[in-house]
C-alpha cells in the first residue's frame, strides 16, 4: 500500500507539472489580452510597454519563464505576484482558501447527509410513491443550474431581499474565527444551494447502484442466513454500492476546493473561485496559474484518498 | 483607451432592458437640451442633487461588482478607482459633482496662470493641507512636483502622461527621477515649463489624480520597486484615507483585492481648506458578487449604494418601483462604429457616408437600453463637453447621411453610387473583417452593424471576442488592419474638447507598435493640422469653438459612424442622499454623499 501511495504521489507531481505547462501555454497561445499593454493603459509607447514587459518578466523566452516559475514553486513555494495589485499570489490564495474550504466541506456534509439516505430509501422502496417523489425532486435539482438556484434562494429566503426573511443573504460571509455563529448562519444558504444538485446526483446514482447490488447472489445468501434486512442493506448492499459515489466524491471535492465560482459569486463569498474568475478577466496570469495549480493539487490528493478508501470499503480491492 | 474600456464595459451592464422602458423615458420628462439629458420625472440627476450633507456621520456601505484597477493616484484611471482616489487624494484642481466644464482649485489655491506664449504654467499651492499619518506634515509644491515626476517613472506606468504631459521639458527623456521642466521654486509655487504652447491642455489635465501630492521622502523607497508599491502604503490628503495597519500598509487591511476596501476619516484633513463637505464617518466597500443581487440589496436595503453600473433588470426595477433612488447622468461617453480610414474599402469617404446612412442607430441604442440610458449620437463631441452645442447639439450637423437615425437606404444608395458602385451595392473583392465585443450588448450591436454592411453588398468575416481582446489584439493593433470595429467607445478624461477628439481621431497620434486608440486609423492631414492649431488655443469658449469646427470636419469626412451618447444609471438605498459625479460618468461621490 505504501509503495502504491508513493507511486500515486509521484504521478501526481508529474500531473501538476503538466497542468502548469498547459495553463501556461494556453494563456499565451490563444488570443487574450496582453498583460503588459493592459498594465500600461492607453497610448503607452512601445518603450514603456517593453519596460513593463521586462519588469513582469514577460520578455524572457517562454521556456525560461516557465522554468523560473516552476523553480519558484518547488524551491521557495513562491507563486509569483499579481500583475495588478502586486500582492503575493500565495498570500492571496491563502487569504481566500478558508472561505472555499468552509463552503466546500459544509456542502459535502449536506449532500452526503441528504443524497445517500435518499438514494438508499429510493432503492429499497423501489417504485413506491416515496421513490418516485424523491427521484422526481432529484431530477429537478439536477436540472437546475447552481447560479439560478442561488438567485432564487436569495430572492425567496435571504434576510435582506428575500420574500421570507430566513437566512443571511449575499455578502454576509464572515470568517470562522471572526464570528463562528455568523460564519455558520451566513453559509447555510450557500451550502444548501451548492449541495442541492450534487445530492440529487448522488441519490440517483446510489439508487441505481444499490438496486443492482441487491440483485447479487451474496445478498440473497445473506438474507438466507437470516440476517436482518437492515444489516443486509447497510453492511452488504450499501458498502458495495457506494463505490461509484466515493469516486465521484473525490472528484467533486477536488473540483470545489479549486473554487465554486458560481456559488461564490452569487453569495459574494471571497473564495478561490472568485479570485480565479477575476484574474482571468484581468489577464492576471500568476493568479490564474496559482489557482489552477491548487485545483489540480486538490483533485490529485482527493483521488488518492478515494483510492485508499476503496481498499477499506471493498475487501476485494487490494493494491500492490 | 483603458478608461474607455473599463467604463464602457460597466456601462454595458446597464443595458438590454425592456424596450417599453425606453419609450417611457421620453414621455413625461424633464428636459435639459444642453446636456442631452432627457429623464423621466422623479429620477435624480447630478444636477438635481443637493451638495450639502443631510446628516453628518454614519457608515456607507458601497457594493461593487468589480474591483479597483489601481488605487495609487499615479496609476488610477477608471471611474471605480476615481471614487476612492478622489475621496482620499486632492489633485490640484477638481470638479464639483454637477460640473464637467469648470474645475475649481483644490490643492491649488487659485486658477493656473498660463503664460502668454502658453509654454509656462504656474500654480500656487494652498496653505494648511496636511498628509495623513505617518507623514503628517504640510503639503508643499515639491510634493506635487514629485507626484508629477513619478508619472514618468517606468515603475508607475501612468496611462495618460504620454498624452497630456508629453510637452513638459525633459519629458521625452524622463526615465524616473526629477523632470527638468517641473520646478518648485518655493514651498507654495509650482512651475511647469513646456517645449510647445500646450499650456491649456496641461493646465486642464491637472484635474487628473496624478497631480495629487506624494511625499518623496516617504514614497521613494516604494517607488524604487517596479512596479511601484506606493499604492499599498499610500498616504492621503483628502477627507478620507484607506485604513492601514500598524506598519501603515493598506494592502491586506484597508484594501483586500477582490474582497473589500475601507475608507476612514483622515485625521489631518482640515475642512477649512476644502470645498467638500465630507459627511460620512466611514465607507465600507464590498468587492465582488453578482450585480443583480447587489442591485436588489441596494434598492431594498439601507445605508448602501451600488458603486458600479447596475444591471439592466435593476435599472428597470428602480425605474418602476424605486424611482427616487435612481440617478441618470449624462456625458457618460459614447459609442461608434470605427471604420478603417487608412486601409481597405472605407478609405473611400462615400462608402463611409453610405454606411453611416444605412446604419440603424435607433436599433443599436435599443440594444443598449433605449432612451433612458442613451441618446442617438449625431456627431463626435458629446453632451457636457464644452463645444457640444457649437458642434450641433443633440440634432447634430445637417447632412443627409445623419438625418434618419433608423437608417436610410435611399441615401445610402446615393453614396454607394458616388463611391463608384452604380448598382448601389458594393461589388468589390474585399471581404471586411469585423471584430466586435462579445459582452452584452456587443453581440446585438455588432450584428446590426454587420447586417447594415451586408445590405450594402459587403462580404464580411465576423468575429466577437471579449472586450479586452478586442482592443489589445485587434482594434487597437494597427497591423491587424481591422476594417470595422462596431463597438468601440470613448470617455473624455476631463471636460475639454481636445480630450474628447484628439486621441481617437488625430492621425498624428496613431501608434503603430504600441497600444493605439485611434481605432479607425483616422488620418486626414487637414484635420490633423486643425487639431494641432486648436490645441494651442487658450480659454474655455475659444477652445470650444475651435474644437467644434473640428467636430464638423470629422462629420464631413464621416470618419466613423456614431450611434450612442451614453447616460449612466446609478442606484442607492432610500436613506442615502447620494450625489453622483457628472465628471465621473455619474458614479457616487463619497465626499458629498450622506445618510438621511
Amino acid at each position: 500500500m505504501t509503495r502504491y501511495i508513493i507511486r500515486r504521489l509521484l504521478w501526481g507531481v508529474l500531473l501538476l507539472i503538466v497542468v502548469s505547462a498547459l495553463t501556461f501555454l494556453f494563456f499565451r497561445v490563444f488570443p487574450t489580452a496582453d498583460p503588459a499593454k493592459l498594465r500600461a493603459g492607453r497610448l503607452q509607447s512601445p518603450k514603456i510597454i517593453a519596460e513593463i514587459r521586462h519588469g513582469l518578466g514577460l520578455d524572457k523566452p517562454l521556456i525560461t519563464q516557465f522554468w523560473l516559475y516552476m523553480k519558484g514553486i518547488f524551491l521557495h513555494f513562491d507563486l509569483g505576484y499579481s500583475y495588478y495589485s502586486s500582492a503575493s499570489v500565495k498570500s492571496l490564495i491563502f487569504n481566500r482558501l478558508p472561505a472555499t474550504l468552509s463552503l466546500t466541506l459544509g456542502a459535502v456534509i449536506v449532500w452526503l447527509l441528504v443524497g445517500v439516505p435518499v438514494g438508499i430509501i429510493s432503492a429499497i422502496k423501489r417504485r413506491s410513491l416515496l421513490d418516485r417523489a424523491a427521484m422526481g425532486t432529484a431530477l429537478v435539482f439536477v436540472s437546475a443550474p447552481v447560479f439560478w438556484l442561488g438567485l432564487i434562494s436569495l430572492y425567496l429566503f435571504a434576510s435582506d431581499i428575500g420574500r421570507v426573511h430566513v437566512f443571511p443573504g449575499a455578502n454576509s460571509y464572515v470568517g470562522l474565527t471572526a464570528d463562528p455563529l455568523k460564519w455558520f448562519t451566513s453559509l447555510i444558504l450557500p451550502w444548501l444551494v451548492l449541495a442541492a444538485t450534487t445530492a440529487a446526483i448522488y441519490a440517483r446514482l446510489l439508487r441505481g447502484s444499490l438496486i443492482e447490488t441487491m440483485e447479487e447472489d451474496y445478498i440473497r445468501t445473506a438474507r438466507a442466513k437470516g440476517l436482518r434486512e437492515r444489516r443486509v442493506v447497510l453492511r452488504h448492499g450499501v458498502r458495495s454500492a457506494i463505490n461509484p459515489i466515493v469516486t465521484l466524491l473525490g472528484i467533486d471535492i477536488g473540483v470545489l476546493l479549486g473554487g465554486a465560482v458560481l456559488t461564490e459569486t452569487v453569495f459574494n463569498i471571497p473564495g478561490i473561485g472568485r479570485l480565479n474568475y477575476q484574474a482571468i478577466t484581468n489577464s492576471d496570469f500568476p493568479i490564474v496559474q496559482g489557482t489552477v495549480l491548487l485545483a489540480a493539487l486538490f483533485i490529485v490528493l482527493a483521488n488518492i484518498v478515494v483510492d485508499i478508501a476503496y481498499a477499506y470499503l471493498d475487501p476485494r480491492v487490494r493494491y500492490s | 483607451m483603458m478608461k474607455s474600456l473599463r467604463m464602457i464595459s460597466l456601462a454595458a451592464l446597464a443595458s438590454a432592458f425592456a424596450l417599453g422602458l425606453a419609450a417611457c423615458g421620453s414621455s413625461k420628462s424633464s428636459v435639459s437640451a444642453n446636456s442631452g439629458l432627457n429623464v423621466p420625472q422623479g429620477v435624480q440627476t447630478p444636477a438635481s442633487e443637493s451638495q450639502t450633507c443631510v446628516k453628518h456621520g454614519g457608515t456607507l456601505n458601497a457594493l461593487d461588482h468589480g474591483d479597483y484597477e489601481h488605487i495609487d493616484p499615479g496609476l488610477s484611471y477608471y471611474a471605480l478607482d476615481y471614487e476612492a482616489v478622489y475621496a482620499t487624494q486632492r489633485p490640484l484642481y477638481s470638479y464639483k459633482p454637477n460640473s464637467f466644464k469648470e474645475p475649481v482649485p483644490d490643492l491649488a489655491e487659485s486658477a493656473p496662470q498660463i503664460s502668454s506664449d502658453a509654454k509656462t504654467v504656474t500654480i500656487h499651492i494652498r496653505h494648511g493641507v496636511h498628509f495623513s499619518p505617518p507623514v503628517n506634515r504640510e503639503v508643499s509644491a515639491a510634493d506635487v512636483a514629485y507626484a508629477l515626476d513619478r508619472g514618468f517613472n517606468p515603475g508607475v506606468p501612468n496611462p495618460y502622461v504620454p498624452t497630456y504631459f508629453k510637452s513638459i521639458e525633459g519629458a521625452s527623456k524622463a526615465k524616473g527621477g526629477a523632470v527638468p521642466g517641473i520646478k518648485a521654486p518655493d514651498k507654495y509655487t509650482l512651475v511647469i515649463h513646456l517645449t510647445e504652447p500646450a499650456g491649456a491642455i496641461v493646465a486642464d489635465a491637472l484635474v487628473l489624480p496624478l497631480s495629487a501630492a506624494v511625499p518623496e521622502e516617504y514614497a521613494k523607497k516604494y517607488d524604487a520597486k517596479s512596479p511601484s508599491e506606493y499604492g499599498n502604503f499610500q498616504v492621503a490628503t483628502g477627507p478620507y484615507m484607506f485604513k492601514a495597519n500598524g506598519e501603515h500598509k493598506v494592502l491586506g487591511t484597508g484594501y483586500q483585492p477582490g474582497k473589500s476596501a475601507t475608507l476612514v476619516r483622515n485625521p489631518n484633513w482640515n475642512a477649512s481648506t476644502d470645498f467638500r463637505p465630507a459627511c460620512l464617518d466611514q465607507i465600507n466597500i464590498s468587492i465582488g458578487g453578482d450585480p443583480t443581487v447587489i442591485g436588489r440589496q441596494v434598492l431594498e436595503g439601507s445605508n448602501s449604494v451600488q458603486n458600479d453600473a447596475p444591471t439592466g433588470s435593476n435599472v428597470k426595477l428602480a425605474y418602476q418601483k424605486f424611482r427616487s433612488q435612481l440617478e441618470i447622468s449624462p456625458g457618460a461617453g459614447d459609442h461608434y462604429v470605427a471604420l478603417n480610414n487608412s486601409h481597405g474599402p472605407f478609405t473611400n469617404v462615400n462608402l463611409r457616408k453610405a454606411f453611416w446612412a444605412a446604419l440603424n442607430r435607433e436599433a443599436m441604442n435599443k440594444a443598449r437600453g433605449g432612451a433612458l440610458v442613451t441618446n442617438v449620437m449625431t456627431h463626435f463631441m458629446y453632451p457636457e463637453i464644452p463645444g457640444f452645442e457649437e458642434a450641433g447639439g443633440l440634432t447634430g450637423p445637417k447632412v443627409d447621411y445623419n438625418e434618419h437615425p433608423q437608417g436610410d437606404t435611399a441615401v445610402a444608395e446615393k453614396y454607394m453610387k458616388l463611391a463608384g458602385y452604380p448598382g448601389g451595392k458594393y461589388t468589390g473583392a474585399a471581404t471586411l473583417q469585423v471584430v466586435g465585443n462579445n459582452g452584452a450588448p456587443g453581440p446585438e450591436e455588432s450584428e446590426i452593424a454587420n447586417q447594415a454592411l451586408k445590405n450594402l453588398g459587403f462580404k464580411t468575416k465576423f468575429n466577437l471576442v471579449d472586450q479586452a481582446t478586442m482592443y489589445s489584439k485587434y482594434c487597437g493593433v494597427v497591423k491587424e488592419n481591422i476594417d470595422v470595429c462596431p463597438t468601440v467607445g470613448w470617455i473624455s478624461d476631463f471636460g475639454d474638447p481636445q480630450a474628447t477628439l484628439d486621441v481617437p481621431f488625430n492621425g498624428k497620434g496613431i501608434i503603430t507598435s504600441g497600444t493605439n486608440s485611434n481605432w479607425g486609423l483616422v488620418n486626414h492631414p487637414a484635420i490633423n493640422n486643425a487639431m494641432e492649431a486648436a490645441a494651442k488655443v487658450v480659454g474655455i469658449e475659444a477652445r470650444a469653438k475651435a474644437w467644434a469646427n473640428i467636430d464638423r470636419e470629422l462629420v464631413a469626412e464621416a470618419v466613423a459612424a456614431p450611434y450612442d451618447w451614453d447616460k449612466q444609471a446609478s442606484i442607492r438605498a432610500s436613506n442615502v442622499a447620494g450625489v453622483g459625479d457628472l465628471w465621473n460618468v455619474g458614479y457616487w461621490d463619497y465626499n458629498f454623499t450622506s445618510l438621511k
